[in-house]
Parts: structure tokens; C-alpha cells; sequence
């Protein structure tokens, strides 16, 4: 929307150089850029005291004469502070740095179905310009929030290249679906978490739209919050190109804790079979075709035989210490008549394990025509390809062993061993393919003065193909069925027609009116479908010629929802002070049940600008001070279609000399048993929206013209109706039915400050964001006051997470940790065995009634706040840009707790510890507090180093910039060093991809 | 304003006609109750959907065995493995274990899966009046199945006897033991006069049901004879042996397809499952593509190495679960085949892997980890994977003969049942002269021997009120539950209130 003030600026330009040719003294010419040294086209700049003035050219060129030997210029645009230059005497030639106005009250910022000036917001939006996300390389926008923006929870585990993130906006709200909606360029694409469709370089805005008075717009999906990312736009009287070009060096960002001695192994477990009552195997025999070497033997003092030759280094073998890569070239402009921006992105992003990589390509237009002074036709297209190959392979594998024979081939750890890293990353294949296309087109038509009629048609098309084969000497599943093929496809598309009015108009002097009224109609259909070949002769053609197995397995599936919906949106604002805000949506959903197709979902927000009162006006100091307050109702609809439907699904029996196909009533054996094609347990003709009535009061504070800003925010979501799987009765012959059930909430605090502190040649700012969230389950579980968040965990043979009234989502549950047994005796409180010294000694009785003994609630892996700060520097063309992002007060349930470094600090006869228990390869283990770890860390995200060329230095370059970058430089944390301590929401950690400490080394260039 | 008259053109062309009708779901590739039930193929395919519970790891082809045989003294759990099964191995089982639940729900599964076949199929007007009765017949003796099942496993419980297709119909109060005897009774006899005679794997026959009305009634009958808790609603016991004798009877003289197999190992040979032995079994086969379409059971018994068994067949390593408890091993005589046969003792080429060589293992009753193992659960032609086509039987011939025997007690016909058995064994004769107590006593031994890891050994000591002599008395095992009942599984009482 900064098109409309360009376009005004140049109106006002045509008036001002008309104004301006009559006098000339003395020609001034200069440069304007903006802080990292880049041209501002479109910049006005005025005489003081005259109405004399000019505007910068698209190279950021200007001439004005002067009507005096001194004068003072007024230079000011847009999105920039206004800076007032004084001219010398003689002096001829003056270029111009502009600060970016961060807080600027003009700003506009997009709020769904329109804009709006940010000083005109009510309700709670969080905006960035893309310029301000995180600089750091990723192949999904997500990374590029965290900390970004206040309310806006970005959850990051993975290292792995294309991995994307969990987004939470105000928190954890829904069991069925939590995630934001993201919409791009007006298009609703689904869930949040992984947007691969936009490259960064490519966005001019995100907005997250985070009350109930805002999403509203959105209605049965605005409940968790909505992202809308805006792609640029050409602008008017301005043709640029563009070229970026970013290069990743990644390393392994921690000191792993691994066995580094074959004796440590080989004698660790020897002693752990030999407590768990089996017979050691590190004797010097043969097992399974492999020979395994004595404990002596390893350290080289058996005199009848040779020293051992192998200690394998599987970190070598494995990490690497790969380049990315990533370009984009742009071009943008315009002329009063047509706009455009154009641009193309290769992206290529390799992991830290061998062979494991991720490229995406994106193409991106978008073309304004005006047809006739009242109407213009826009068309939007961006497509997105990706590929992603490889996999996460283990570093932890036995040291002792060599990963290949003499003669070559891979070498394996008896005859059932199927997890030689080194094999698996290259003979395994594992590849897929996607292509997006979103697309749309619209005409916008101005009827009278302030009314807007705008129809857009957008359709989503997603594919994916991928490709599977594990052979039969690589994976346990490959010799299982004697190499194992799999050619999957996925095909989408979402069609969605809208049509709204938009009319905005001032009444006299003291009301304003803005509303939009539209209706749209979505239509999203999905297809899958799976091809599974087992038992082929040999791997050659691995997943090529599936026809060629001896048991195929089929599958194919396909969905169709329908989103019919009305939507409204009403401003007022009484002498631009009091502002008011109706927004809402009735959406109908095919997803639900017959008895509860639509629902309503209405709110309001109210704004008091305290600094536009007469009596403000003696305090100049403060430049902004609004009050918000906002309450009303959104939805969230997230589940799969035909949910509510009484399905039958299908399964063989054999008989009669084959397998036969029977149709009956589905069954899920708690998800854990894939009985053939189940789909749902009984249906719910009553199933309908998770409803989330949400309270907003904020404020938004500016200081000495917006150098200094805090927007803090209050919130209170209140979400019932759950949409959940409910377990009904056994003796029904279902497991699950999908209801509405729960309670919810979520209420918090948010804050973003931001500082200009310096200004002028040298520059810096810094500014922070805190969210606190609180979260609590008031109710679960149909009269039950716990329920499990998932089934059984193997290692720990019970759930970890559970929603229990009255607690935060999530926590976990367990024993209580008690030392460790020192001497044998007495029969453990949790499954009634007989202690031996060196287990872990647990108290069981807790209150609540799960597993054979009460068990404790013993951590949450929610945190209690997050955080962020960065500071940016400049000094003359140098720029110095750092970003902190921690997390705080979560617990981490550690699977890898028991590492090779605690397990040579294990309880032996010899050490009593109370830390760490015996090794023991029979021990059965359960959940207890001595897995949890304090998550809280704070980790210097990135670290950015710039330096602009002089305008021009370069000639037909209008602009340069080179920077360096590096991103997960440290990270400040108790938690063990060699494991990054993000891990997912539910606080279960069990070793992840790796996160790499990457360096990048970038340039922008300009023509 | 005339442009005003525009605009609400445009609306009206541009909004659409709201109706709900765009909003119903019309679900892609999905059969619902509207369009299936309409003809032979259907019905059929409805029954081939109630049969494929049966061979499920949750039932059949694991959690069964597990649940059966643990209690008893034919297997122990072994260390280091799932505690829930360590505690049901002490018939401490409480609501929470986790091996009940499947036990619990997967009966119900396959009922409200025979409740379709039973409303659905009558109105079918494609088929024949043979092909109908057959369907419906054979549904109703998997209803019955399931319910003797549970009954045994849990006493009372809730019975549905119609499709729970709507949510209001999932809490059912529990019906008393001998309602849900009578309803069995009731369904075994209809569909007894319902079934032909014609053998077809992995579905139960005329005969089958014959075979599991007699065991009902023998269930019945020892059940009150021995004082057994739950079974004081019987009338008479020796009315009901004489019903176990005359469906037994049936069996045995009533048809020509079956009989006892004059080979042991044959039994349990996967390319003779049409054996004459063969009642019903719940059917896998190795090229299934789920575990339920094949079985693992075979792994759940042997040794966690990679050996061959005698016959040379390789195993790729077994999940060494269930271990022979020398209870069972020790108590068969030294000759007796069902030990030589169907116990293995010796394994060859261990740790040899897939092509390579080994040494051969004589496995110790007494060792704490390898243990002889049952040879009734393995695949001759196992090849590569988990996969076996292992069949569970749920009934033998020699069962039903057995359960002859018992109800005749000890007669000419009763003594000649457990000589055929016994000669069959390497065994010679019991005893002449035994009371009838000794008899029903020596029948319910040769039960043990015959059947052990089939499933049965639980039930025969519970009708048999034999818990504490022999489980604890004779073997010393502890026993802390209600050996008689397990426990309704907590899952079902949180979520049932009518229970």
C-alpha cells in the first residue's frame, strides 16, 4: 500500500516542480540513500521557508536550486524520519543518509481484506518489514520470526535443511490444530510452520494479526492467530534491479559427547550385560558372523594378539562441513499505468550430514494494470519448487567397529545390524519433490469517491512426490521385506473466490468511517496416493520398477472441504481520538457435523489516542500514546474433513487361498496399529468449531518522535470445546470419536520496545521483545481430570505429557527421582521388582492415578517467558547488527540423558553416586524427574557486519552492500553442551538434527 | 447513486446462493452403511470384516497368548521385558494393565463387527437362502466367540447384541454371567443349524460350532461341579456334561473331515493348515502386509539369537518373551512326543547368520534367558523378516476329543477319547478304575500337556477351580489378583458409567 503514497508524492511533485522552475540561483545536487547507503527514488525534498523543491530520481539523484547562498533543505519519504539538512555557503553537492522512521505513525500495515495506518490499529498487530526479519539463511520463513515479534512463540528443534518450525502465536490453545493461519498476499494457505512458498528477499511485510478483534476477519481460523506475509510490489517511477547472493559455511555448532576410547565401550558394555544378567560379549568371540574383541585385547595388553586397528571416527564419516547457497534477482518498477515486480530464487541449503540436502527455486511476478482511471487488474504468481534428498544420520554408533570391510562393502555389527550411518546416507534413498503454485488475480474498482469494489480469484495448487527405497542389506525394514519401494504423491488445491467492498470516507471534519463487507467461497481438495512395493530380486532399481516386487501395497485417499463465509469489517473514528472497531465473519464449514454447519464469530475493539487530547499537546515529548482494548470470539476449525461421518474402512483376512477385502466399521488401535484404511472411530453429527473468546488491552507508548516506542499488550484467551479424539467406552468396539470437549486458557503479557539511541553518523538503536505466556487446562476429558498426550513411549512404557485440570498443557508425568539404590534390597515402589544397587530409586504414591502407582507431576516444558534484544550500529557505511533469542523456565525431558560422558560416571560398587545409575542392559525404565533439565537458554542468534559502498563507486551500480554473517553463534544454557537446548513444544528431547553454526558472506547489489 | 444499483448487482452475481447442501460432506472412496449391505459380495465381505480381528496382534496373534498363558505355568515373562506382562505372569493384574485392555476391546470389536453381519445381511435380498444362513451363521458363532472369551476372561461385562452406530449407544451396563452364557448357548445353537459342513481356512463350519457349544457347556459344568467362582447359576452340572458330550459327540461322529492327526508336528505345519485338526484357526500368512495379516507369535517364544531350528528352517532372531516355565517342561513324561516333538531343545548354526555357520546350542530349561522352546508357532518356510504364516488355532480336534472325554468321564468312550490322544503321545493308557474325579483330574492334565501355548491352560484351571492347587500349591507360583476374573480394564470403567 505504499504504492497509493508514492503515487501521491508524485502528484505533489508535479505541483512543487511547476512551482519551482520559475526561480533558480544556485543548483544543488546530491544523493539520497537510505541507512545501509541504498538509493531512495521518490525522496521530496523542500526549501525551508520556500515553496521551493524536488524529488529524487530512481537513482536517488536530485537537483535543486537554491534561492539564497544558505538555505535548509527538508528531506522526507515515507517510512523515513524527515531530516533537516543545512546547505553551505559555496557548497554545491550534499548527499543525504535518511533513518528509517522504525515506528513511524504513517505506516501503514496490512490487517486482512485492507490496510491501515498503524496509529489507527485497535486491535493487537504485530508488523515487520522484511528488511527487519532475522538475517540468517533458511529455507522457510518461520526462522526468520523468532523473536521478531512480541506474542509470537517460534519453536525451532530441527537443524536438518528445509526443516521448518512450530509458530505459536499467544500459545497453546487447541489439541487438535495450534497453529497460526498464514496467508500470503490475501491467498489462505493452511497451517503455519514450514512456509517454503516466499523468499525472504521477496517480502515486504509480515503482519500477525494476534487479538480477537483483529483475526476476527478470519473467523473459524483466526483462533490461534494469522500471519500475513506480503510480497513486494513495483513501485511508480522506479526501476530497480536487484541481485543478492548469500554463501553458508555450516559447522557443527556443539562439542559432542561421545565414547572416544573402544575400552570405555567395550568394558561399559560388558558391565551393563553383565548387571542386566547377560553374558558379556566383549571376550574376545564370535558373534553373528562378527568378532568381538576382549576388553584387553582393546587396550592392546593381550600378548597373543595383534592390537586392535579400529577406533572409527563415525563423526568424520558422517558431518561435514557443507556450503549453501542462495540468489536472487529482482527487478521492480513502474509507470502510472502498470506496475510490476519480478523475481527469481535459487536457494540450495546442504546439511550437516553427508548427502542430506535441500534446493528450492521460486519465481514470482506481479503485474498492477490500470485499465481505466477507476479500475486496475492485478495478478499475483508465485511458484515454488523444492527438493529434499537425505537424511539425519547417527554419530553415535559403535567406535570399535569399522564402517567398511576389507573388501569394501559395509560392515556390520552381526547379522540383524542395519545402522551403518555411512550405508544408510548412501544407499537409501530418500527424496522428495514439491512444486506450489499460488496464484491470483484480481480487479479493483473504485466506484465513487471512497467506495472500493474488489473480486479476487486465488487458487493454491500444492504437489509433492517422493521417493523411497531401502534396501535389503541397508535397513532393518529393507531386510525385512527384502528391499522396500515407495513412491508417494500429494496433490492440492485450494480455490478461493472473494469479492468485498471496501468504503472509506470522512464525515465533516470529526468522523471517519472505513468498512469492508465481502463473502468468499473456498474449496480445497486433497489427493494422495501411495505406491509399496516389497521383496524385489535386488536393489538395483530401487523404487523404478515396483512392478517388479513380490506384495505391493496400495493406497490412495481423497478429501474435499468446502469454507462458505460472510465477513464485515466497521471503523469509526470521532475526531481521529476515539477509535471503534465491529469486525465479523460467519463462516460454514463442510468439516462439521450436520447439526453444526456455521457459526458467527463477532468482536469489537475501542482505541483512545491519548495523544491527539488538547491536553497532550503541552507534552510534545510524547508523540504516541493509545490505549486498545478488544474482546470477542474467533474459531478454530482444524480438523480433517469427514470426521463427523460414520465411515466404513477395509481389511483382509486370509482364506480361501488369498486374502479377501472386508468392509466394516473402522477401528484405531490408538493410532499405534495401522489396521489397514481407518479412517475415523463413530461419528459426531454434533461436531462443530473450537471457540476462543479472547480479552485485549493494550498500549502503545511513543517518545520524542518515535525514537523511543514500547506497544505492551495484555491478553486472556479463553478456549472451549476442544476438538479432540475422545477414548469411548472399550465395549463399544471404538476406540475414539472426535467431540468437543475442553477448557483452555491462555492469558499473558507482550512487550516490544524499541530504542533509537544515537542517531545521525553514528547510528544505533536497540530494542527487545518479552512474551509471557500462562497456560492452563481448566477442563478435560469429559468429567476425567487427566488425560495423555500421546500413547505409550517405548523407552519409558507409559505416556510423558498429559492435559491435567488445572495445570499447564502438557506437563509431564512421572516418578519422583530419589537417588540412586546403594545397596541391593527392597522392591521398587513402581513395578514391585527387587532393587539392585546401582538402579534408580524413584517414589512412587503420587496423586494421580495412572500406571500401577500414583505418579507425580514432575515438570513443564512450557517456559515462563521468551525473549529477545538486538542492537544495530552504524558508523558511516559500516553497520554492525546482533540478535539475542532466549527461552526461559522450560523443562526438557531428556531421552539422551544417560550420555556416553555420564555413563563413564555411573554408579559402580566403587562409586556411589547419587547422580547416575548403574548401566544395566535389561533395566526397565520409567518417566522420572531425574530426566528433567532446565531448557532456559539464551543464544546469540546472529551476528551481521555490513559495508556499503559510496553510491556510484562502481559505475551502473547505484548500490552495494557485502556483510558478513554468522548465525547460532553461542548459546548461553545449563543444558548438556553437546545437544541444542531448543527442543519441541512438548519438552521431549531425544537428539535432533543438528544445529549448525553457520558464516555467510552475502551481497546485495542494485542497478 | 445509480452506481449503488451496480454494486448490488455485482453482489448478487459474484455472492453465492448460500445453501447448505454445498456444505455436505460426500465422502471419496468411502463406503458407509447407506450404500454397502446390498449384495452376496457384500455380505460376504462384512463377515471376512469380522473374521480379520481374529488374527490380530492384539487378539490371536499375540496379546491373547500372552494373557492366557502367562498366568499359568506353561510360560513365565521374561526379565527386562514390559512389566504389565511381569504382573499379569502373577495374576496381579490391576485395572490399569495394559495387556487387559486389548484383551477387553478387541472382543468388542469383533462383535459389534458380527452385530453388522447380523442386522444387515437378513435384508439382503441377492443371495441365496445357503449363502445367507451360512454368513449370518458363521457371524453368529464369532459373536459367541468373542463372548466366551470374555465371560472367561472378565465374568461379567456389558453384551451388545445390535451395531453401536451412534454415540448414544456406547455405554452398556454389564449383563450377568448367565445372561451372557445363555446368549452364547442360544447363538452357537442357531448358528449350528444355520452352517454347512464345507472347510474353508480360517472360517469356523457346522462342526466348529458343534465344537465350541460342547466346550460352553463343559465350561458350565466344571464350573459348578468344582465350586469354580461365577457359576452358581447352573442348573445341574451333570446335565450340562451330558450337553458337552452329546455337541462333542457331534464332532466326533457327525462329520468326515476331521479327526486327530497321526502326525504331531504336521499339526502345526504351515503347509498342511487344511490338517484334519483344523476346527477353525485364526488365519495369517507371511505375504500379508501388517503384522494381524502375518503373525510374529512364532518370535515371541524363541531365543533373541539368530539359529536354525532342527528342520534346518533360519530364524532371524526371536524377541525371547515367553519362556517355557519347567513347571510345564519338567511335568511331561521323557518320552512323551508333545515334549520331543513339540518342544525344541537344540538349536543349530547360532549366531551363524542368514548363510553362515554356528555352533549348535542345547537350550537349559534352568538358564534365565534361552530357553527350549514351543515348536507349535513356527513358519517352515520363514524366510527373510517377521513374517510367518503362523496360524493360532482357537479349536483343535484333539480339544474337542478331550472335551468327550471329560464330559463322559470315566466310561468306555471317555477312557478310549484319552488312549487316542495318549497313543498318539508315545503314552501308553491311563489307569484303569480311576474315580470320576481322577479321571476329570487326569483329563485336565493330559489337557495341559496337549494343548500348552495354545490359549486354553488358563481357562481349564479357572473352570476347573484349580488356581490354588495347582498354580500355587503344586508349582508355587504367588498369586495376588482375583485369579478367577481379571479386572474390567480401567479405560472401559473411566469411560462406561453405566458399568
Amino acid at each position: 500500500m505504499r504504492t497509493i503514497y508514492t503515487t501521491f508524492m508524485c502528484v505533489i511533485w508535479l505541483c512543487i516542480s511547476a512551482a519551482t522552475a520559475l526561480a533558480q540561483q544556485r543548483q544543488v545536487t546530491g544523493v539520497v540513500t537510505d541507512q545501509q547507503g541504498i538509493t531512495l527514488p521518490g525522496v521530496t525534498i523542500a526549501v525551508k521557508g520556500t515553496s521551493a523543491g524536488a524529488v529524487s530520481d530512481a537513482k536517488g539523484a536530485f537537483s535543486i536550486s537554491l534561492p539564497g547562498q544558505q538555505a535548509t533543505l527538508v528531506f522526507s519519504f515515507i517510512g523515513m524520519q524527515t531530516r533537516e539538512v543545512q546547505v553551505a555557503a559555496g557548497q554545491s553537492k550534499i548527499d543525504v543518509s535518511l533513518q528509517n522512521a522504525s515506528r513511524d505513525l504513517n505506516e501503514v500495515v496490512v490487517v486482512g481484506y485492507g490496510t491501515t495506518k498503524k496509529s489507527d490499529v485497535t486491535g493487537s498487530v504485530g508488523s515487520i518489514k522484511g528488511s527487519d526479519l532475522n538475517r540468517v539463511p533458511s529455507a522457510n520463513v518461520d526462522q526468520l520470526l523468532q523473536g521478531k515479534i512480541p506474542g509470537v512463540q517460534v519453536i525451532a528443534p530441527s537443524g536438518q535443511p528445509g526443516a521448518g518450525a512450530t509458530i505459536r502465536v499467544r500459545g497453546y490453545g487447541s489439541r487438535s490444530d495450534a497453529n497460526a493461519l498464514v496467508v500470503i498476499d490475501g491467498i489462505p494457505l493452511g497451517d503455519a510452520g514450514g512456509i517454503k512458498q516466499v523468499n525472504p528477499d521477496d517480502i515486504e511485510s509480515i503482519e500477525v494479526l494476534k487479538d480477537a478483534s483483529s483475526a476476527a476477519i478470519y473467523g473459524s481460523r483466526g483462533a490461534n492467530g494469522v500471519i500475513l506475509i506480503t510480497t513486494r510490489r513495483g513501485k511508480t517511477g522506479q526501476a530497480r534491479i536487484g541481485l543478492t547472493a548469500l554463501t553458508t559455511v555450516s559447522t557443527l555448532g556443539n562439542k559432542l559427547d561421545l565414547f572416544t576410547d573402544p575400552v570405555d565401550v567395550a568394558s561399559i558394555n560388558n558391565e551393563s550385560r553383565i548387571n542386566g544378567g547377560e553374558a558379556p560379549q566383549y571376550v574376545g568371540q564370535v558373534i553373528g558372523g562378527t568378532y568381538y574383541p576382549s576388553v584387553a585385547e582393546l587396550r592392546g595388553i593381550d600378548p597373543t594378539k595383534q592390537p586392535w586397528p579400529y577406533n572409527t571416527n563415525w563423526v568424520d564419516l558422517v558431518y561435514r562441513n557443507p556450503i549453501s547457497q542462495s540468489y536472487t534477482l529482482s527487478a521492480d518498477g513502474g509507470t502510472d499505468k502498470t506496475k510490476y515486480s519480478v523475481s527469481g530464487n535459487y536457494y540450495n541449503e546442504q546439511g550437516l550430514a553427508i548427502k542430506n540436502g535441500y534446493e528450492k527455486y521460486i519465481g514470482r511476478a506481479n503485474l498492477e494494470q490500470k485499465l481505466k482511471s477507476n479500475v486496475t487488474l492485478g495478478v499475483n504468481i508465485i511458484a515454488t519448487w523444492t527438493k529434499n534428498y537425505g537424511q539425519g544420520l547417527s554419530v553415535d554408533r559403535n567406535i570399535i567397529f569399522p564402517a567398511y570391510n576389507p573388501d569394501g562393502t559395509y560392515f556390520h555389527i552381526g547379522s540383524n545390524d542395519y545402522n551403518n550411518p555411512v550405508q544408510i546416507a548412501n544407499e537409501v534413498l530418500n527424496k522428495s519433490k514439491t512444486l506450489d503454485l499460488l496464484s491470483s488475480a484480481y480487479i479493483s474498482w473504485d466506484i465513487v469517491k471512497g467506495l472500493n469494489f474488489r473480486t479476487r480469484i486465488s487458487n493454491a495448487f500444492g504437489n509433492s512426490i517422493s521417493d523411497n527405497y531401502q534396501p535389503r542389506d541397508a535397513t532393518s525394514s529393507g531386510y525385512q521385506f527384502q528391499g522396500l519401494g515407495t513412491v508417494s504423491n500429494y496433490d492440492s488445491n485450494h480455490l478461493i473466490v472473494e469479492n468485498f467492498l471496501t468504503y472509506d470516507r470522512d464525515f465533516g471534519t470529526k468522523h471517519h468511517i472505513n468498512f469492508v463487507a465481502g463473502t468468499s467461497y473456498e474449496a480445497q481438495t486433497v489427493r494422495t496416493s501411495s505406491i509399496q512395493g516389497q521383496g524385489f530380486v535386488n536393489d538395483i532399481l530401487k523404487d523404478e520398477n515396483l512392478a517388479g516386487a513380490t506384495t505391493y501395497l496400495v493406497g490412495n485417499n481423497s478429501t474435499k472441504s468446502v469454507l462458505e463465509s460472510y465477513y464485515g469489517r466497521f471503523n469509526y473514528s470521532f475526531l481521529n481520538r476515539y477509535l471503534f472497531t465491529f469486525t465479523g465473519r460467519t463462516d460454514g464449514s463442510s468439516k462439521f457435523g450436520a447439526n453444526n454447519k456455521y457459526a458467527f464469530f463477532p468482536t469489537g475493539a475501542v482505541a483512545w489516542k491519548v495523544n491527539e487530547e488538547a491536553f497532550m499537546k503541552n507534552i510534545p515529548q510524547v508523540s504516541e500514546l493509545k490505549l486498545r482494548g478488544s474482546y470477542g470470539i474467533v474459531g478454530n476449525q482444524g480438523i480433517s474433513p469427514y470426521q463427523s461421518l460414520s465411515l466404513l474402512g477395509s481389511y483382509k483376512y486370509f482364506t480361501d487361498g488369498g486374502f479377501q477385502t472386508g468392509y466394516g466399521p473402522p477401528f484405531f488401535n490408538d493410532g499405534s496399529n495401522t489396521n489397514g484404511k481407518v479412517f475415523n472411530g463413530l461419528g459426531n453429527k454434533s461436531l462443530k468449531w473450537e471457540t476462543t473468546r479472547q480479552l485485549d488491552i493494550g498500549i502503545d507508548l511513543g517518545l520524542f518522535n518515535q525514537r523511543f516506542t514500547i506497544n505492551a499488550d495484555y491478553y486472556f484467551k479463553h478456549t472451549t470445546d476442544l476438538l479432540r479424539l475422545n477414548q469411548i467406552a472399550l465395549s463399544s468396539g471404538y476406540s475414539v470419536i472426535q467431540i468437543n470437549d475442553g477448557v483452555i486458557d491462555n492469558k499473558g503479557f507482550e512487550m516490544g520496545v524499541n530504542a533509537q539511541i544515537l542517531q545521525g553518523k553514528f547510528d544505533w538503536s536497540v530494542g527487545g521483545n518479552f512474551n509471557l505466556n500462562r497456560n492452563k487446562v481448566l477442563n478435560i476429558g469429559g468429567g476425567n481430570s487427566i488425560e495423555a498426550a500421546q500413547g505409550d513411549i517405548e523407552a519409558i512404557r507409559a505416556p510423558l505429557n498429559y492435559y491435567i485440570n488445572g495445570y499447564p498443557a502438557q506437563v509431564f508425568v512421572g516418578y519422583l527421582f530419589d537417588g540412586i539404590v546403594q545397596q541391593t534390597g527392597g522392591t521398587s515402589p513402581v513395578d514391585g521388582t527387587v532393587q539392585k544397587a546401582g538402579d534408580l530409586k524413584y517414589i512412587a504414591g503420587g496423586p494421580l492415578a495412572v500406571g500401577q502407582n500414583g505418579k507425580y507431576i514432575i515438570g513443564n516444558p512450557n517456559p515462563d517467558f521468551t525473549y529477545s534484544f538486538n542492537t544495530s550500529l552504524k558508523y558511516a557505511r559500516f553497520d554492525l547488527s546482533t540478535q539475542f533469542y532466549g527461552v526461559k523456565g522450560n523443562d526438557v525431558f531428556n531421552f539422551s540423558k544417560f550420555t556416553p560422558s555420564a555413563q563413564l560416571q555411573r554408579w559402580t560398587p566403587d562409586n556411589p553416586t547419587n547422580l547416575f545409575p548403574s548401566v544395566n542392559s535389561t533395566r526397565v525404565n520409567y518417566a522420572s524427574d531425574w530426566y528433567i533439565e532446565s531448557g532456559s537458554f539464551l543464544r546469540i542468534q546472529n551476528v551481521n557486519l555490513g559495508y556499503t559502498l559510496k553510491p556510484q563507486t562502481i559505475k551502473g551500480i547505484s548500490n552495494l552492500r557485502v556483510y558478513f554473517s554468522g548465525s547460532n553463534l553461542y548459546t548461553f544454557t545449563k543444558f548438556n553442551p553437546s545437544f541444542d537446548p531448543e527442543v519441541q513444544e512438548n519438552g521431549q528431547f531425544g537428539g535432533n538434527y543438528r544445529k549448525p553454526r553457520t558464516y555467510s558472506l552475502g551481497v546485495n547489489v542494485s542497478f | 447513486m445509480k452506481k449503488l444499483k451496480y454494486i448490488a448487482l455485482v453482489l448478487a452475481v459474484t455472492g453465492f446462493t448460500a445453501c447448505k447442501k454445498q456444505l455436505e460432506e460426500k465422502p471419496y472412496g468411502f463406503l458407509s452403511t447407506e450404500n454397502f449391505y446390498k449384495t452376496e459380495a457384500d455380505a460376504n465381505s462384512a463377515l471376512i470384516y469380522a473374521y480379520s480381528i481374529l488374527p490380530d496382534l492384539d487378539y490371536y496373534s499375540r496379546n491373547f497368548i500372552t494373557l492366557t498363558e502367562s498366568p499359568t505355568e506353561d510360560i513365565e515373562i521374561a526379565a527386562g521385558k514390559n512389566a504389565d506382562e511381569v504382573l499379569l505372569d502373577k495374576l496381579s493384574a490391576t485395572p490399569t494393565n495394559s495387556v487387559l485392555r486389548p484383551g477387553f476391546q478387541l472382543p468388542y470389536v469383533g462383535i459389534n463387527r458380527a452385530n453388522l453381519v447380523i442386522a444387515y445381511v437378513p435384508a439382503i435380498t441377492k443371495i441365496s437362502d445357503a449363502a445367507k444362513n451360512e454368513i449370518i451363521g458363521e457371524a453368529y458363532t464369532l459373536r459367541a466367540l468373542h463372548y466366551f472369551n470374555l465371560v472367561r476372561l472378565f465374568g461379567a461385562v456389558p453384551m451388545h447384541l445390535e451395531p453401536v452406530d451412534d454415540p448414544s449407544k456406547t455405554n452398556l451396563a454389564k449383563s450377568s454371567i448367565q445372561l451372557i452364557y445363555g446368549q452364547i448357548i442360544e447363538d452357537l445353537t442357531k448358528a449350528a443349524g444355520m452352517m454347512d459342513q464345507t472347510r474353508r481356512l480360517g472360517r469356523v463350519n457346522q462342526v466348529g460350532a458343534w465344537g465350541l457349544l460342547s466346550k460352553v457347556y463343559l465350561t458350565l459344568a466344571s464350573g459348578k461341579a468344582s465350586g469354580s467362582p461365577g457359576y452358581d447359576f447352573v442348573a445341574g452340572a451333570d446335565e450340562m456334561y451330558a450337553k458337552a458330550k452329546e455337541f462333542s459327540a457331534k464332532v466326533i461322529n457327525e462329520q468326515t473331515a476331521y479327526g486327530l492327526d497321526p502326525s504331531l508336528v504336521a499339526i502345526y505345519d504351515v503347509n498342511k493348515k487344511a490338517g484334519p485338526e483344523h476346527l477353525w484357526d485364526a488365519s495369517t500368512d507371511r505375504t500379508g502386509t501388517n503384522e494381524g495379516l502375518y503373525s510374529k507369535l512364532p518370535k515371541m517364544f524363541m531365543p533373541n539369537l539368530n539359529f536354525r531350528l532342527p528342520g534346518g528352517v533360519f530364524v532371524p532372531g526371536g524377541f525371547n518373551e515367553f519362556l517355557t516355565e519347567s513347571a510345564l517342561y519338567n511335568s511331561f513324561d521323557a518320552n512323551d512326543k508333545r515334549k520331543t516333538q513339540l518342544i525344541i531343545s537344540t538349536i543349530s548354526d547360532v549366531n551363524g547368520g542368514n548363510s553362515g555357520t554356528g555352533p549348535t546350542q542345547n537350550l537349559s530349561i534352568t538358564d534365565s534367558y534361552t530357553r527350549p522352546f514351543s515348536n507349535k508357532f513356527n513358519d517352515s518356510g520363514w524366510q527373510a523378516g517377521d513374517q510367518t504364516s503362523c496360524n493360532t488355532p482357537i479349536l483343535r480336534y484333539s480339544d474337542v476329543l478331550l472335551v468327550y472325554a471329560e464330559a463322559s468321564g470315566p466310561t468306555t468312550e471317555g477312557y478310549a477319547a484319552v488312549k487316542a490322544i495318549r497313543t498318539r503321545a508315545g503314552l501308553g493308557d491311563l489307569p484303569p478304575g480311576l474315580t470320576v474325579q481322577q479321571f476329570r483330574d487326569a483329563v485336565l492334565q493330559e489337557r495341559s500337556w496337549e494343548l500348552c501355548f495354545e490359549g486354553q491352560r488358563l481357562f481349564d484351571l479357572r473352570r476347573t477351580h484349580n488356581i490354588e492347587n495347582i498354580l500355587v500349591t503344586k508349582y508355587g507360583k504367588s498369586v495376588t489378583g482375583d485369579p478367577y476374573f481379571f479386572p474390567i480394564p480401567q479405560s472401559e470403567v473411566d469411560r462406561n458409567p453405566n458399568l
